[in-house]
């Protein structure tokens, strides 16, 4: 504790008579992140701290990129949104805009994602069910029906198949009639954290950041006001980053995006203003909006060793998206609190746009309902409560302040190990940012589940009959209606100039040449989003990622070692009685890349003394029943978040069937509406697990389904 | 589970997936009774072994053995072989569990018709590691398959348990960072039929090539007992399957010699004596260590020893002798 001055030695005086006994240093509490957070700050703190006391809009941007701030414009209300059809999603858009929202951003289907035609035989449980399927420009066209491209900011969140994507909104543009300088609006184009947390990637890293900066090269030339990256820090710290780990590793693919344009001969000043960033907001209060004032340091610090002319270049512009990860399926109606708070949080820290999250967040895609609700909580914010009347209103807080410069020494640290590895890119080769969000991931988990973690309706204050909620579901017909179209398009275009044109793309991607200016011409002759990508899977290969296992992690969080022991005892006994542990394959099927649960899963089983086998991920259900049966496990758990489960897990336990396998006892975990629970257990399912379940409680349920076989 | 040996016998003869993973459970089973059905099974596929090209591999944590295999492996299925997969995983010594997540590293080859993989926890079974894979590489023969590969994190006791398994043990290493030979002990560089530097690519290709030469320095070292086999070092990249087809060609070669002059029908009867005497051996402690009279003597004379009221060499001979009366 800092002892200056009789002030301070008289607070302590105080604060420990308050105490009765306990020390005054109990109160200084550890966060996730490694900082040790007093009880009380003051002016002593912030001595020294170079950064206080600047000004919002000059360098280092601290306290703000825009001079004026909110007081002059707020920030962009951008809900992310994309759902079914192009036309379903397209009704959507235009009543939100009507409704107060200011930008649109959109979410693609997960075969899109991955450079999927929506008849590939991979994606049969995937088409329209977490975001808009968009084969070809003809979709693109009618998702921006009555959107005027020109007026209207457009954020598209795309990574993997970001070529015939960018390339098809470009050309569903022209074809409205306005042309390419006058596009605004932010492609995410930031492939790197794919294979750290998101999962959409869809070639290897090298010809990825080939991709990327040809993107770059195309934009600065051609589109002025467009946003060539977005680079995010959001996924990892969904996936399970602490506010260290994601300002640090967002900030180090951020570098690395720099480092690639360069080489590809780009002037800093010509690319670097046109880089955004994308931060996750969670219910840390004080932590979140320290992070978005480090994270602009940083930036601005470590953008100098590139001698840029333009301060532009210097500054770190930001879209904001409210945690989903901290909104429950039990007690739903919390979460409007809870989003509230971060949405807070995002516009105190200096967030250009901000995204938040629905209060079905761990049920469905969001419904018209809880849609507006989530809208109406920004605007409430901006309209009602205030807030945007000063600039940066907790510039000189010493707490905030000083939580800003800890942030910054401990990003640091791990800027410094990543540069030590090479850079980002082979930061990420080596597996160590992903196996310290996991590691992260892991004792989070571990903390809820011992309650040490309050959250309030999942491991305390819990409510016993939970009303039914209205859900939105995404009919299978979709899948059909996009395969007909797609039919269609092919029979009504000109076929060879197709393939002359997917036969150039070929060519680009193996000698050289932008691959976004032939993606652009594909797109006039439409040709598709699969045809396009697939026409360079032939030159790069498709990526496929290698899995680590941590292990031990969950176990070494766990202080209760009753339950543990208990657990451990429980599988010792299994393999004395059955001559082996009880083995569980762990596998994610369809185009699904939500893999934060069946890795918290795997390793906290492991932990309790299974054996614990994990498929590579994106399994079709043939070839995960086939390793469950090649492994023999006794059990299969399902890991099933974007809405595949009532396609997938029928066809899984079919297959498992057909190959002997009709013992093997089935589980799902994830997101699984309640009302489909009994379709699950009527085609064989033995026990679901929904978002919040307790691990050491699913070993349990388990080992009790596999005895009571 | 299916008590009838004939089940499994006909199951795995006839090349049924389902049938040859239940057997493998059962040679890893710890369950007397599951021993039991199993040696009568392995009995009876025993005239159906012995076709097989046996290739051991292994190497230190992150050498790149699984991606090794899933190239090697794709590119046998693609010549129309048959290939099968014994990995050996760590369990951990906390929980006794492991996980194991060798099929995201095989995604292809595991996804083949023709090819067979299983991982297998290294923990808790009787006989350890050798024994479970030895079994197991018996079964996967008897089910036809033309090559099968055993797969081994290299550290301790488990490369050594594979080399007397396997035909052509296969040793994977990095090009280190200067070093000589990276914590590999001598032991199992003798052992070795061939080296292969991995990861020979992109910035590593040049620090690789010089790998191989001082490498190839210190294997002239071990004077191989094998007079017609010395064991070549060669470079690969798994990740981009290159070099892997003359590694293979390697391991054809040394079988093909080593068929001609009768050395392999040698190596594999030396080979099952060696088990036959090590099998013996675990038995036998096993036998002794149930005695009553040591049972009772044990403890009594530990105690002794901590008290500094008798030496070990004299415990034991007090143990010995009271056996003999
Ligand atoms: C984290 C998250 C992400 C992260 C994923 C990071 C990662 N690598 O996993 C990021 C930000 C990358 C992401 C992206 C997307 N997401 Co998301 N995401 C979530 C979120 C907020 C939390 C999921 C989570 O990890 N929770 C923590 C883990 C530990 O919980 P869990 O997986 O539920 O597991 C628990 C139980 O379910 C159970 N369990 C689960 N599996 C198993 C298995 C076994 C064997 C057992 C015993 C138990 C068990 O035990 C676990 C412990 O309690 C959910 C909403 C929510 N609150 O749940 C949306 C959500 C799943 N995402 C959604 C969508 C749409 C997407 C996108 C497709 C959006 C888009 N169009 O671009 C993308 C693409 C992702 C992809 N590649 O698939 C939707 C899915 C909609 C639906 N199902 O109808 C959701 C529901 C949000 C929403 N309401 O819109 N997402
Ligand atoms: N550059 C390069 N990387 C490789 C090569 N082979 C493997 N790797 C990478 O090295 C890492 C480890 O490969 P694995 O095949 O899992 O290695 P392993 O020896 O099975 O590892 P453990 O199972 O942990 O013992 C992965 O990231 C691979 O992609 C190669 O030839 N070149
Ligand atoms: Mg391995």
């Amino acid at each position: 504790m800092a002892d200056s001055g009789p002030e301070i030695s008289k607070w302590q005086k105080l604060a420990e008579k308050e105490l009765r006994g306990t020390s005054l240093e109990s109160l200084t509490k550890s966060t996730p992140e490694g900082i040790d957070i007093k009880p009380l700050y003051t002016a002593e703190d912030l001595e020294n701290l170079e950064f206080v006391n600047n000004l919002p809009g000059v360098d280092p941007f601290v306290r703000g990129v825009r001079a004026s701030m909110y007081t002059n414009r707020p920030w962009t209300i951008r809900q992310y949104a994309g759902f079914s059809t192009a036309k379903e999603s397209n009704l959507f858009y235009r009543k939100n805009l009507a409704a107060g929202q200011k930008g649109l951003s959109v979410a693609f289907d997960l075969p899109t994602h991955r450079g999927y035609d929506s008849d590939h035989p991979r994606v049969t449980g995937d088409v329209g069910k977490a975001g808009v399927p968009v084969d070809s420009v003809e979709d693109m066209k009618i998702l921006f029906d009555g959107i005027p491209l020109d007026k209207m900011s457009v954020s598209m969140t795309m990574n993997g198949a970001v070529l015939p994507v960018l390339a098809g909104y470009i050309v569903a543009a022209e074809e409205q009639g306005v042309s390419q300088e006058k596009l605004m609006g932010t492609i995410q184009n930031d492939i790197l954290k794919e294979y750290l947390t998101r999962n959409t990637y869809i070639y290897p890293p090298e010809p990825s950041m080939r991709i990327v900066s040809d993107i770059v090269g195309y934009c600065s030339k051609n589109m002025p006001k467009y946003n060539t990256v977005s680079i995010s820090g959001y996924h990892m710290m969904e996936a399970g980053a602490d506010s260290v780990l994601q300002t640090a590793f967002t900030i180090a693919d951020g570098i690395e995006y720099v480092k690639a344009a360069l080489n590809a001969g780009l002037d800093i000043d010509d690319f670097a203003p046109r880089l955004s960033f994308f931060f996750g907001i969670g219910m840390n209060f004080f932590m979140e909006i320290a992070m978005l004032r480090a994270a602009r340091f940083l930036w601005a610090d470590l953008m100098k060793q590139f001698n840029p002319r333009n301060s532009n270049s210097l500054m770190l512009r930001t879209h904001c998206q409210t945690s989903g990860w901290s909104l429950t399926q039990q007690d739903p109606y919390n979460n409007i609190i809870r989003t509230t708070l971060e949405c807070l949080a995002a516009v105190l820290g200096g967030t250009q746009s901000l995204h938040t999250n629905s209060f079905d967040e761990a049920v469905s895609l969001p419904t018209d309902l809880s849609a507006r609700v989530a809208r109406n909580t920004q605007i409430i914010v901006q309209e009602e409560s205030q807030v945007t009347r000063v600039v940066d209103p907790l510039g000189g807080s010493y707490y905030v302040e000083s939580l800003t410069h800890s942030i910054i020494q401990e990003a640091r640290k791990i800027i410094n190990e990543i540069d030590e590895l090479g850079g980002m890119a082979k930061a990420i080769v080596s597996g160590m940012p992903k196996m310290r969000i996991e590691e992260s991931s892991a004792r989070r988990q571990a903390r809820i589940d011992q309650e040490k973690d309050v959250i309030v309706g999942v491991n305390k204050y819990q409510v016993e009959d939970e009303a039914p909620m209205e859900v939105r579901e995404i009919s299978s017909e979709v899948r059909d209606q996009q395969v007909a179209r797609l039919k269609e398009i092919k029979e009504n275009r000109d076929n060879v100039a197709v393939e002359k044109v997917l036969a150039a793309i070929t060519k680009c991607a193996e000698t050289g040449g932008n691959l976004l200016e032939v993606s652009i011409e594909a797109v006039r002759k439409r040709a598709t989003v699969g045809e396009i990508s697939d026409a360079m899977e032939k030159v790069f290969g498709r990526y496929v990622a290698t899995t680590q296992c941590i292990s031990g992690i969950y176990a070494s969080e766990y202080q209760d070692n009753e339950i543990l022991a208990s657990l451990r005892k429980r599988t010792d006994e299994f393999a004395e009685k059955e001559g082996r542990r009880p083995r569980i394959l762990v596998t994610k099927m369809g185009q699904d890349g939500h893999d934060r649960g069946s890795k918290v899963v795997a390793t906290a089983f492991a932990d309790f003394g299974f054996d614990v086998d994990i498929s590579p991920m994106f399994q079709t259900p043939a070839e995960a029943s086939r390793i469950a049966i090649d492994n023999d496990v006794h059990v299969v758990g399902v890991s099933s978040l974007a809405a595949g489960h009532k396609i997938l897990v029928p066809e899984l336990i079919a297959s498992l069937k057909k190959q002997g396998g009709e013992n093997v006892l089935i589980v799902v975990g994830g997101i699984i509406p309640p009302a489909d629970y009994d379709f699950l257990y009527d085609v064989g399912v033995a026990k679901i697990f929904g978002p919040g379940s307790v691990i050491t409680e699913c070993a349990n349920h388990v080992l009790n389904a596999l005895e009571n076989r | 589970m299916e008590t009838d040996p004939e089940y499994y016998v006909s199951g795995v003869c006839a090349g049924n997936r389902k049938i040859l993973a239940k057997t493998i459970t059962l040679v890893e089973s710890s369950l007397p009774k599951h021993q039991e059905l199993i040696t009568g099974v392995l009995n009876r596929l025993l005239p159906f072994t012995g076709k097989a090209v046996r290739l051991g591999i292994t190497g230190v944590p992150g050498v790149g053995k699984n991606t090794f295999v899933e190239s090697l492996g794709m590119l046998l299925v693609e010549r129309g072989q048959r290939v099968a997969i014994l990995a050996v995983d760590p369990s951990s010594t906390h929980s006794g569990g492991s996980i194991m997540g060798d099929k995201t590293r095989m995604e292809k080859l595991s996804a083949q018709p023709n090819a067979f993989i299983r991982p297998s926890p290294s923990g808790g079974t009787l006989g350890g590691v050798s024994r479970k894979t030895r079994e197991s590489l018996l079964v996967c023969e008897a089910a036809g398959f033309d090559v099968v590969m055993v797969e081994t994190v290299g550290v301790g006791q488990s490369e050594v348990s594979v080399a007397s398994i396997a035909d052509f043990f296969l040793l994977l290493m990095l090009a280190g960072a200067g070093d000589g030979l990276q914590g590999i002990k001598r032991g199992i560089l003798e052992l070795a039929d061939a080296v292969a530097v991995n990861k020979a690519d992109g910035d590593n290709l040049a620090k690789t090539l010089q790998a191989k030469n001082i490498y190839a320095d210190a294997m002239h070292l071990f004077s191989s007992d094998n007079t017609n086999w010395s064991p070549p070092i060669l470079t690969c990249s798994a990740l981009h399957m290159i070099g892997i087809a003359e590694v293979w060609e390697t391991v054809l070669d040394h079988h093909e010699k080593m068929s001609a002059t009768g050395a392999l029908e040698q190596k594999r009867k030396k080979q099952a004596i060696q088990w036959m005497l090590t099998l013996l051996e675990e038995g036998l402690k096993d036998w002794f260590y149930q005695i009553p009279e040591v049972k009772k003597l044990l403890p009594q004379l530990t105690w002794e020893i901590e008290r500094g009221e008798s030496t070990p060499t004299a415990a034991v001979r007090k143990i010995l002798t009271s056996l003999n009366n």
